[in-house]
C-alpha cells in the first residue's frame, strides 16, 4: 500500500429498522490495487457497496474521494466522482449494439452544417472498438448485446466504466455466473487494470479467487469489520474463522438420528429417502436451484431424469416444492386460504363447487400447526411477514400429504425466530417419515440441519459428505471453493 | 372463494374505495333522475336494460379473459360473425340449430384465439388485434356484405325473444342474469375459479403450483368467444337479422366496463359482479346524456374521459 486512498470509506454506518448493517466500518481503496470484501450473507457487504455507489446514504461517517469529504446523493453523483458499481444483474440495452451499449449516457455529437446536431456514428464505434479491444472482448461492435452471453456482457459493463475514465470499480460476485475460461479472462482485464491504475473491489463468496486475485482483504460479519490485511498475511482458513466467527473442525448435530427408510425419489445426482434430509450446498449460482426444479418437473422440456414433465406430475406423486424467490411460490394477491389450498383443489371439490367446510377446518388446523400469523386465512399473502409466507407454503405442502419436500433457500431473509421455526418444521416432516432436500448456500445451516450433504459447484456435483465420514464445515468449504 | 374478503382491509374508506363502481353508478343514477324527469319512466329503464343486457354477457367472458391476464379484441367482430351464422343455419335448419350453431362458432373462433396467445405465444393484444380483422372480414365474406334475414324474415319464436316478456321484463334482460348466475358460481365459488386467478396473479408460481397454466388461460378465450358468440345470437334476435356490421366498438366498450369494475388489466384481480356495474355505468352514462340533449360528439368525449379517470383511479389505489 503506497500513498493516499482514491477513495475512502471512514467509519460508515447503517442502519435499518431493527437491523444495524453497518457499524462504525471503515475502507480504503488504492490504485493498482484488487481490494476484496468478503463476508457471509448478511455481513453488510452489499450495504457497504450501495453507499459507496450512492445508492444509500450512510447515518454517520463520511466516504472521501482524493482525501476529500464527498456526500453524493445518487448513483449518479458516484459516477461522476469516478466510481462504477458492476452489479450482478447486468443493466444492458440487449436490441442495441455493443458500440451504444458502450457509449451509454456518453454519445458523441457532431453537427452537421455546423448546425443539426446528430449522432457521430464513426467516432462511436470507434471509441467503442479501442474500449472494446482493451479488454480482449472479441466481438463486433455493431454486435446486438442480447446475442451475447453474461460473461460478455459483463466485460460490456466494465467498457462503459472504462469509457467514463471510472477509476474505481465495483465488482459484485463476478464470478457468480461465469466459466472456468470465462473467469480466467475476466482475471486478465483485472490485473490490466489495476496496471492503468485502477482502484478494484472484488466483492465474492469464493476464498480460492479471492486469495488468487486480492492484494487486500477485508472480512465483516454482522455489519462490523472483523479482519483486514494484506494477501500473505490472511490465509483461506483465517478468512473462515474471521467470516464465521466458530470452529470449523467440529461437527453439528441436529436432534437425534433418525433411521432413514426407502429411496423416494431420486436422479442421477440425489436419491431423497424417508425420514432423511439431504443438504444440497452451493454458492450463488453453482445450480442447486436449477438440480430442483429437475427433480419437480419444473424446467419446461426439460424432463429431469425423475422423468417428470410437469410440477402437476411431481405434485401427484407427492412431491412438494418450495422455490427461493417467494414470489415464485405465492400468488401474493390472493389469500392465505387460496394459497394453501392451490395444488389440493381436486381433493376438496364436490359436484357443486368446493367443500367450504373441509377447506376451513384444513386452513384452519394447518395456520394453527404451522403458526401462521395472524390467523385470519382471509388476508392476502402480501400483507404477510417474510417467515409467515413461507410458512403458507409449507402449510400448503402439508395439507397435500406430500411425501418429498424440495426446499430452495428456505430461510433466505426471514428473522431468527422465524428460522428456527422452519427448521422445527422440517424436523418434523422428516421425523414423520418424509424426505427433505435443503438447498442452501450458508453451510453452517446446511451442515446442521442435514443427514447427508452434496455440494456442487458451476452445475455439477462435486463432492458428497455423510455424517459417518469428514462432516465438517471445512471439507465442505474445500468442496465448494470458498 | 375468490372471496368477498379479497380485499378486506380496515375501516370504512376501504370499503368505499372496493365498492367504488357501485357508488359511482348510483351517484350517476341520481344525477341523470334530477337531469330529466324521464330517466325512471318504465319505457327508459326498459331502454337501459335492453341495451345492457348484450353486453353484459360479453364482459362477463372479457372478465375472465382479463382475470386470467389476458385481453381479447375480437369480441366485436365475433358478435357479428356469430350472428350472422346463426342467421343462417336458423334459415336453413331452424331455431335450435341456428343458435346452437352462432354459439358455437364463438366457441370455437374463441379456442383458436387462446391457442394463438398459449401455443404460439403472441402477445394478446396483437394476437386479437388480428383476428378481430380476421373475423370482421370473414363475416363480410360469407353474407357477402347484406344482412341474413331471409325473405320471409327469421323465425317469429325467434324474434319474440327479444320483444316478449316475463313478469313485465323482456326474456333478452332475463336471460343475462342466468347467464351471470352460472359464470358467477364458476369464477368465484369452483376450482377452476381458483386457477383461473392464480393464473391471472402469478403464471410462473401457478404452473410450480401444479395448475396446468396453458389449459386455463386458454379456457379463458374459449368463454370470452362462447359469451360474445351468445351475444351475437341475442343481438341478431333484437337486430331481426344478422348484421355483418353489428359489433362495432363492442370490444372496447366491453374492456372498459371491466376496467371500470375494478379488474387489474395486469390480471388476477377482479369481480363478476362489478364488470356487469361496469356495463351499466357505460349504458346509464350514455343514456343521461342523450337526455340531457347532449350532443353525441360530446358523449364521445364523456366517455373517453371517464375511462381514463377509472383506470388512473385504480393505478392511485394500487401505489
Amino acid at each position: 500500500m503506497t500513498g493516499s486512498p482514491l477513495a475512502a470509506a471512514i467509519d460508515i454506518s447503517k442502519r435499518f429498522f431493527a437491523t444495524q448493517a453497518l457499524d462504525a466500518v471503515s475502507f480504503e481503496i488504492h490504485a493498482g490495487e484488487v481490494h476484496a470484501l468478503i463476508g457471509e450473507n448478511g455481513a453488510g457487504k452489499s450495504t457497504l457497496m450501495k453507499i459507496l455507489g450512492g445508492v444509500h446514504r450512510p447515518d454517520s461517517g463520511e466516504i472521501r474521494v482524493d482525501g476529500v469529504p464527498v456526500r453524493y446523493s445518487s448513483p449518479a453523483a458516484a459516477l461522476e466522482a469516478g466510481i462504477v458499481v458492476i452489479p450482478q444483474e447486468m443493466r444492458v440495452v440487449p436490441a442495441q449494439s455493443v458500440a451504444e451499449n458502450v457509449m451509454l449516457g456518453q454519445v458523441p455529437v457532431r453537427r452537421r452544417f455546423g448546425l443539426l446536431p446528430e449522432t457521430d456514428r464513426s467516432e462511436l464505434r470507434a471509441r467503442a472498438a479501442d474500449l472494446v479491444g482493451r479488454l480482449n472482448l472479441d466481438v463486433s461492435v455493431d454486435t446486438p448485446v442480447g446475442r451475447l452471453g453474461y460473461a460478455e456482457r459483463q466485460l460490456v459493463m466494465i467498457a462503459r466504466a472504462l469509457g467514463r475514465n471510472a477509476r474505481i470499480l465495483v465488482l459484485d460476485e463476478p464470478t457468480a455466473a461465469l466459466e472456468a475460461r470465462e473467469v480466467e479472462r475476466l482475471f486478465d482485464v483485472i490485473e490490466s487494470l489495476k496496471r492503468d491504475g485502477v482502484g478494484l473491489v472484488y466483492v465474492s463468496h469464493r476464498l480460492d479467487e479471492v486469495e488468487r486475485i486480492a492484494d487486500r482483504v477485508t472480512v465483516l460479519r454482522d455489519g462490523r469489520k472483523v479482519g483486514e490485511g494484506g494477501r500473505e498475511e490472511l490465509s483461506q482458513q483465517d478468512m473462515i474463522v474471521l467470516m464465521t466467527g466458530r470452529d470449523l473442525e467440529q461437527s453439528y448435530h441436529r436432534g437425534g438420528t433418525r433411521i432413514p427408510g426407502d429411496i423416494l425419489l431420486r436422479n442421477d445426482d440425489i436419491a431423497v429417502r424417508e425420514g432423511e434430509v439431504t443438504g444440497l450446498a452451493g454458492l450463488l449460482g453453482s445450480g442447486t436451484t436449477e438440480m430442483l426444479l429437475r427433480l419437480y418437473g419444473g424446467l419446461p422440456g426439460r424432463r429431469g431424469a425423475t422423468g417428470y414433465s410437469s410440477p402437476a406430475q411431481a405434485i401427484g406423486d407427492g412431491i412438494g416444492l418450495v422455490p427461493g424467490e417467494r414470489g415464485l411460490g405465492l400468488i401474493m394477491a390472493m389469500t392465505v386460504r387460496e394459497n394453501i389450498i392451490l395444488p389440493n383443489l381436486d381433493r376438496l371439490k364436490t359436484s357443486v363447487g368446493l367443500d367450504r367446510k373441509a377447506i376451513d377446518k384444513l386452513v384452519t388446523d394447518l395456520m394453527e400447526s404451522v403458526d401462521i400469523r395472524p390467523r385470519d386465512p382471509d388476508k392476502t399473502v402480501r400483507e404477510l411477514s417474510g417467515g409467515n409466507q413461507q410458512k403458507v407454503i409449507f402449510a400448503r405442502w402439508l395439507a397435500g400429504h406430500a411425501r418429498v419436500l424440495l426446499l430452495d433457500e428456505p430461510t433466505h431473509g426471514i428473522d431468527v425466530g422465524a428460522k428456527a421455526q422452519v427448521h422445527k418444521l422440517m424436523d418434523a416432516f422428516a421425523g414423520d417419515g418424509g424426505g427433505i432436500v435443503f438447498a442452501s448456500s450458508e453451510m453452517e445451516e446446511v451442515m446442521s440441519v442435514s443427514d447427508s450433504v452434496v455440494a456442487m459447484r458451476d452445475g455439477e456435483v462435486v463432492a458428497r459428505m455423510t455424517r459417518d465420514g469428514d462432516y465438517t464445515e471445512r471439507a465442505l468449504r474445500d468442496a465448494l471453493g470458498g | 372463494m375468490a372471496s368477498s374478503q379479497r380485499e378486506n382491509g380496515n375501516g370504512v374508506s376501504t370499503f368505499l374505495w372496493n365498492q367504488m363502481p357501485v357508488i359511482a353508478l348510483i351517484v350517476l343514477c341520481v344525477i341523470a333522475t334530477l337531469l330529466s324527469n324521464r330517466f325512471l319512466s318504465p319505457i327508459n329503464i326498459n331502454n337501459v336494460l335492453m341495451q345492457g343486457a348484450v353486453m353484459t354477457v360479453i364482459a362477463i367472458g372479457m372478465t375472465y379473459v382479463i382475470v386470467c391476464g389476458g385481453f381479447d379484441l375480437s369480441v366485436g367482430s365475433i358478435v357479428a360473425l356469430s350472428g350472422c351464422i346463426s342467421a343462417m343455419v336458423m334459415l336453413e335448419f331452424g331455431i335450435i340449430p341456428g343458435i346452437v350453431a352462432g354459439i358455437a362458432v364463438g366457441a370455437a373462433v374463441g379456442l383458436l384465439n387462446g391457442l394463438i396467445v398459449t401455443r404460439l405465444d403472441v402477445n394478446p393484444f396483437i394476437a386479437t388485434l388480428g383476428t378481430m380483422v380476421m373475423f370482421r372480414g370473414a363475416t363480410f365474406l360469407i353474407t357477402g356484405g347484406r344482412p341474413i334475414s331471409g325473405d320471409e324474415g327469421l323465425p317469429l319464436p325467434f324474434l319474440n325473444f327479444a320483444t316478449e316478456r316475463l313478469f313485465g321484463i323482456p326474456y333478452l334482460v332475463l336471460f343475462p342474469i342466468a347467464v351471470f348466475i352460472v359464470f358467477h358460481w364458476l369464477l368465484h365459488r369452483t376450482a377452476y375459479g381458483i386457477r383461473v386467478f392464480a393464473t391471472g396473479g402469478n403464471t410462473e408460481a401457478a404452473f410450480l403450483a401444479g395448475i396446468n397454466v396453458v389449459k386455463v388461460r386458454t379456457s379463458a378465450y374459449v368463454w370470452c368467444g362462447t359469451l360474445a358468440g351468445v351475444g351475437g345470437v341475442m343481438l341478431c334476435s333484437r337486430l331481426q337479422s344478422g348484421q355483418p356490421t353489428a359489433g362495432s366498438f363492442y370490444e372496447l366498450t366491453a374492456i372498459a366496463a371491466v376496467v371500470l369494475g375494478g379488474a387489474s388489466l395486469f390480471g388476477g384481480e377482479g369481480k363478476l359482479y362489478k364488470s356487469v356495474v361496469g356495463v351499466f355505468i357505460m349504458v346509464v352514462l350514455a343514456n343521461a346524456l342523450n337526455l340531457a340533449n347532449v350532443h353525441s360528439y360530446w358523449q364521445q368525449v364523456a366517455v373517453g374521459v371517464v375511462i381514463v379517470a377509472a383506470a388512473a383511479a385504480d393505478r392511485l389505489r394500487h401505489r
